[in-house]
């Protein structure tokens, strides 16, 4: 009966429809299978192949029996449907909660099984290499521990000032109340740079703990996924907690993502039924980092189509609801920042410091760092094409390190044109979101428009590519088109984050745990994602297959060959441009690829 | 059946199935409501590739996720991290490196034996040497003879750690996995299972604390030792001579396992009949190759400089009782002073019976009677004989069946009984009962309840007697993360007690431990945690400082005794088996 009960599922995991109306398109899914992808009928198999010990299905084998396999799995779905009508008295699980328990009962590794595992290698990590944002995060703690809460935002003994919203330095405050337990001189604000044992293991313990939240997150997400796509989002999420983009940041650079993208991934889980939670979790989000400021648009469209206007009748809003999530809204930040209403022009110094220059000084990989690199490579070109050459920026163009970048050849580039573009390039996922509030069309608008403000933006940090990444991943197995504009995205976002770490005990640390996570996750991913309604784009692929080789070149010359060949002192640029200029071709490859799959979809 | 694609990844052999699903292995429990699930943690992380994953996916992602674990062990401190002037065993690597790659090899056993004398055998010398060699590449100042005593640096740190993992990958990794790849298809146990237990032995907690944490090499010796018993699973007993050789000539504590080896070597030719010429070649290729082993350090000896230089020095003690007179400038004197002071310096005769506070019988027996108000030689000569007594019963069974499946009881069995009893004993040498132990984990019914219940009590209180020495050197944190990680893993105490409830259907109760070993491992248990728990918060009685520490050892020390007996009895029943199922073909063929 069990294995009846299976082979149901899992053609029913081909198709998002719940089970009562997809006789067909079970058959049609299976059929368009030929093309090599196996999936759904080596899932079929596998069950009979645990059981009777038959260690490997012959792929050329299972195509010729594909047909047999195919009326199999309609008459086991007839059967399931037959017993769900009459509520069969078999042992088998007859309701569908039951049978998502069973579906539940499937998925291992558990959640809470990969998060033992990855907070053990966590806790390894403690003696790891901390950036200076571990000190931020000390000296905040300090702040807010040993001033009053009016003095927050202008104290600057430490050049590492406060520059989050008010939620966070709360967060602050209270952890300082612990470590006030555990060892009192890491509250000292004059205490410049202290970092005791006991300072590093209860900051990074930290770290972990709050991931806590993240794991909650996810574990909602999964649960609040139809049944149908259970294991997809099962997968996902594991993708998510054990991410090494979070590892890289938070457990060895030293921030508190995993806890903040832990808020945002509940509310985007909210987003599904309960929008007035999902809305006022996103405000409280703002006021903890103001960096997702960026995905505002898509909540405000979203809200207000779906939640503040009738679905049917644009023109007929509900007043209700405006009000509720008005009060909502408007008490968050009343609650945040009315403490400091009479230093908000301090505040906004503080949170929004645009004296800084167009690139970071690694060059995040967006538009921006291709722009420079075609710059760079114009140079020696100019005397030929007749073009001028602004002296003044050839030696700060080269060093790449430095805060502002100005270029030699092609035009300066001013904080407003890039928030135009930012701006048009969110406005036109938008305008779909606009026609068609659905969730799934909701976090796509999210991810794209993480995209226009990774891409366009001023002063973007690589941390940032998270907030493509980590709305993606929800959405990446919904089908084959959208995980491979997926793709090209995890290698580049992820290899993008390696010269945050440049000592060499980390080095084994990052390239490892990234590959190990990009082959484990590639893999499953591909062997999960269904086939799309709609034929690929056959270029797209060969893109990224031929992206994906080129990585392995370009890694190793970056982090190897080139300190072999030029030593560790001439052209230090020429591999922080190399790494994020690929990086760059990734991330706007997958964005004009998810452009297509978003519209077209 | 369709021939086979060439697309898609196939092993290139299939594997023999299981009789029946879980048939030999108890992975998957079924609760009698039809659904299945993982017995214990480490099964459900590989749950995705039960129904046939390429081992070429499964393999790396193994090798990639126990590394990472490895390296991020290796983070934290070393034995002798910031203790001038002696330091610890990671400065004693490092001096070897130092002085390997700077002196000629006459000097190598000659030089300075109070500060980190060299007194491994010959192949870690060579070892060092290359470390060095590649080393002084990177940095010249790292091993600058004499200069560079007490040198420490993140950079040089980040190297010796990565000599250890690349040297751990180079030997005892594919040691492990090719010979997990022999055994399991002897015993006709499922890849995936072989893929769990690979994880279980490459994760064992001791060996990863031990040579990232508290920076050894023990692993190359294991590795080599493994490699030897993969070559005799694959018939191949002249490798396998040479690899014991090998492994001997890394490190002396590879003598814990030759007497187990001659054993099953001299078997193998007296039964089932007598074979004179294997005699003979595995004589002679031991012979040449410990030939091979000393050749470059005679051949440093033939120099002129080397022959002045030995002339001079004082006669190695060895060479003194030799009853020969040689001229001390003559070849032969040089080459027969260098063999002798080579082995007077590996094995240090003059030293007590134990050094530190250890897990086995003498340290106990002292603790309640003083035993050095006898004699050295005294001693000396009781631990032998303790030793022989030991292990003259499984040396005997192996000699007499000599049967590679009764290889690792064997194994386990006489490694235990040199811990237990012979002198000069380190905590650290527990690593050398606990690998065949633990090998035994991807035999058939390897991770059955009964057999995962002795075997991870055995790592778990292995490693819980070497706390002493880990918190001695700040690696209290990784002791416990990887302690408890393994135990997690494999769904043992402290983190689960489902191994101590037994809800399995009547056949496969034989797997199941039975209630006496389930009390005895309860109490062992309990107490370990009662220890961790006086020692972290309550100090020891005045003039007793050391009294947790030999409460550590006491307990160990019974733990050890059990094991060294769980493993005998399992010698002694499987090689009744052997006998019986020997004895049925038998009678079935005279009937035929």
């Amino acid at each position: 009966m069990a294995r009846f009960i299976g082979l149901a599922q899992a053609s029913d995991n081909t198709s998002s429809d719940p089970p009562n109306n997809n006789g067909n398109h079970a058959k049609s899914d299976l059929l368009s299978n030929s093309s090599g992808r196996r999936r759904d009928v080596n899932e079929v198999l596998q069950l009979d192949t645990v059981e009777n010990g038959m260690a490997h299905a012959d792929v050329r084998e299972v195509h010729a029996e594909k047909l047999a396999v195919d009326t199999l799995a309609l008459s086991a779905l007839a059967l399931f449907r037959a017993q769900l009508l009459n509520g069969s008295p078999h042992s088998a699980p007859t309701s569908p909660t039951e049978l998502g328990a069973t579906a539940m009962a499937e998925l291992y590794p558990s959640l809470a099984q990969c998060a033992i595992v990855a907070a053990a290698f966590k806790v390894l990590l403690f003696p790891a290499y901390k950036s200076t944002d571990f000190e931020v995060h000390r000296n905040w703690l300090a702040i807010t521990h040993s001033l009053p809460v009016k003095e927050w935002y202008y104290e600057k003994t430490s050049e590492w000032t406060l520059d989050y919203p008010p939620f966070f330095a709360a967060f602050e405050w209270l952890m300082s109340q612990a470590a006030a337990l555990v060892d009192p001189a890491m509250l000292v604000v004059k205490n410049l740079g202290y970092d005791s044992w006991v300072t590093v293991y209860f900051q990074r313990t930290t770290v972990i703990l709050t991931e806590l939240v993240l794991v909650y997150a996810l574990s909602r997400f999964i649960k609040s996924a139809p049944l149908a796509n259970k294991q997809a989002a099962h997968v996902a999420s594991l993708s998510i907690l054990l991410s090494p983009g979070l590892l890289i940041i938070d457990h060895i650079h030293f921030q508190y993502n995993g806890f903040m993208y832990g808020i945002l991934i509940l509310s985007l889980v909210l987003a599904r039924k309960q929008l007035l939670a999902s809305g006022f979790l996103f405000a409280a989000l703002l006021c903890f980092k103001h960096i997702y400021l960026y995905l505002s648009l898509a909540y405000f469209v979203y809200l207000l189509r779906a939640y503040c206007l009738d679905p049917k009748n644009v023109l007929r809003p509900r007043f209700l609801n405006i009000i509720k999530l008005g009060i909502c809204v408007v008490g968050v930040f009343a609650i945040a920042f009315g403490p400091f209403a009479d230093q908000i022009l301090q505040l906004k110094d503080r949170l929004f410091p645009f004296s800084r220059g167009l690139c970071h000084a690694y060059w995040a990989p967006n538009f921006w760092a291709m722009y420079s690199f075609a710059d760079r490579a114009l140079i020696p070109l100019a005397p030929r094409l007749g073009l001028s050459v602004n002296r003044e920026a050839l030696s700060s163009v080269t060093r790449g390190l430095v805060g502002d970048t100005s270029f030699a050849i092609l035009p300066e580039v001013t904080k407003e044109q890039t928030f135009l573009l930012t701006f048009v390039f969110q406005l036109v996922p938008l305008v779909k979101l606009w026609l068609q509030p659905d969730w799934n069309t909701f976090i796509g608008a999210i991810t794209l428009c993480g995209y226009a403000s990774f891409l366009f933006g001023w002063h973007v940090h690589e941390k940032a590519v998270l907030l493509i990444i980590i709305p993606f991943s929800l959405i990446a197995l919904k089908d084959r088109r959208h995980f491979s504009a997926f793709r090209p995205l995890a290698v580049a976002g992820h290899v993008s984050l390696f010269p945050l770490l440049f000592t060499p005990a980390e080095f084994p640390l990052k390239t490892v745990y990234t590959i190990f996570w990009l082959i484990l996750f590639l893999f499953i991913f591909d062997r999960i994602a269904p086939v799309p309604e709609r034929p690929r784009v056959f270029l797209f692929d060969r893109f990224s297959s031929i992206y994906l080789t080129l990585s392995i070149p370009v890694v190793l010359y970056s982090s190897l060959l080139h300190h072999l060949i030029f030593g560790s002192q001439r052209l230090q640029f020429l591999p922080l441009m190399f790494m994020s200029s690929y990086s760059a071709l990734g991330v706007v490859g997958s964005w004009v690829g998810f452009m297509v799959v978003y519209f077209t979809t | 059946m369709a021939p086979p694609t060439s697309s898609s990844h196939r092993p290139r052999k299939k594997r023999k199935a299981p009789t029946a699903p879980g048939s030999n292995n108890s992975l998957i429990v079924d609760f009698g409501d039809g659904k299945q699930s993982p017995a214990f943690p480490l099964v459900s992380f590989l749950w995705a590739a039960r129904a046939g994953v390429s081992q070429w996916l499964i393999l790396p992602l193994t090798l990639m996720a126990v590394g990472l674990f490895r390296w991020a062990v290796s983070l934290w401190g070393y034995s002798g991290f910031n203790v001038p002037p002696m330091h610890g065993d990671f400065e004693a690597q490092r001096h070897w490196m130092e002085i390997t790659t700077h002196l000629p090899v006459a000097k190598w056993y000659l030089y300075d034996l109070q500060y980190w004398g060299l007194d491994y055998p010959p192949l870690t010398a060579y070892h060092s040497w290359l470390c060095g060699k590649i080393g002084s590449a990177f940095d010249p100042a790292w091993f600058a003879l004499d200069e560079s005593r007490g040198i420490e640096g993140p950079d040089l740190k980040v190297y010796m750690r990565a000599t250890v993992l690349i040297s751990e990958y180079l030997v005892y990794v594919p040691a492990v996995v090719n010979f997990l790849r022999r055994y399991t298809r002897m015993h006709g146990v499922h890849a995936w299972s072989a893929s769990i237990a690979l994880v279980a032995i490459l994760l064992q907690p001791a060996t990863i604390l031990i040579d990232h944490g508290h920076f050894q090499y023990n692993t190359v010796m294991l590795g080599l030792m493994v490699a030897s018993l993969d070559a005799i699973l694959a018939g191949r007993m002249l490798w396998a001579c040479i690899f014991f050789v090998g492994a001997l000539g890394f490190k002396q504590m590879a003598l814990y396992y030759a007497p187990v080896m001659f054993a099953y070597l001299l078997g193998v030719c007296v039964f089932p009949r007598i074979r004179i010429l294997r005699l003979l070649n595995i004589a002679l290729i031991t012979l040449a190759a410990f030939a091979l082993l000393f050749a470059p350090l005679l051949y440093g000896a033939t120099t002129t400089e080397a022959r002045e230089l030995f002339a001079t020095s004082a006669e190695p003690p060895l060479l003194q009782s030799l009853p020969i007179f040689l001229d001390k400038n003559s070849m032969a004197y040089a080459l027969l002073f260098q063999m002798t002071q080579t082995i007077h310096r590996v094995f240090p005769f003059a030293r007590g019976l134990f050094e530190d506070k250890v897990a086995n019988a003498w340290c106990a027996i002292h603790t309640f009677y003083k035993l050095n108000r006898f004699e050295a030689s005294l001693l000396q000569r009781a631990s032998l004989g303790a030793t022989l007594a030991s292990i003259i019963v499984p040396c005997a069974i192996i000699f007499r069946h000599p049967r590679a499946s009764l290889l690792l009881p064997a194994l386990s069995c006489v490694s235990w009984g040199f811990f237990l009893f012979s002198f000069q004993v380190h905590e650290k040498s527990v690593l050398l009962p606990l690998l065949p132990m633990t090998l035994t984990l991807a035999g058939d019914g390897g991770l059955s309840k009964q057999n995962r219940a002795w075997i991870g009590w055995a790592n778990i209180l292995g490693s819980w007697t070497m706390y002493p020495l880990l918190k001695r050197e700040e690696l209290r944190l990784p002791y416990f993360v990887m302690t408890l990680l393994w135990a997690y893993l494999m769904g043992l105490p402290p983190t689960s007690f489902e191994i101590f409830r037994s809800r399995a259907s009547p056949e496969e109760t034989p797997l199941e431990p039975h209630l006496f070993s389930k009390l005895l491992h309860l109490a062992f248990y309990l107490a370990m945690i009662g220890w961790h728990i006086l020692e972290a918060f309550v100090l020891p009685p005045a003039g007793k400082p050391d009294l947790w520490v030999v409460l550590n050892a006491l307990i160990g020390a019974a733990g050890f005794g059990l094991a060294y007996l769980w493993c005998m009895w399992n010698l002694v029943v499987q090689c009744r088996e052997i006998d019986l199922r020997a004895a049925e073909e038998g009678s079935r063929k005279k009937k035929q």
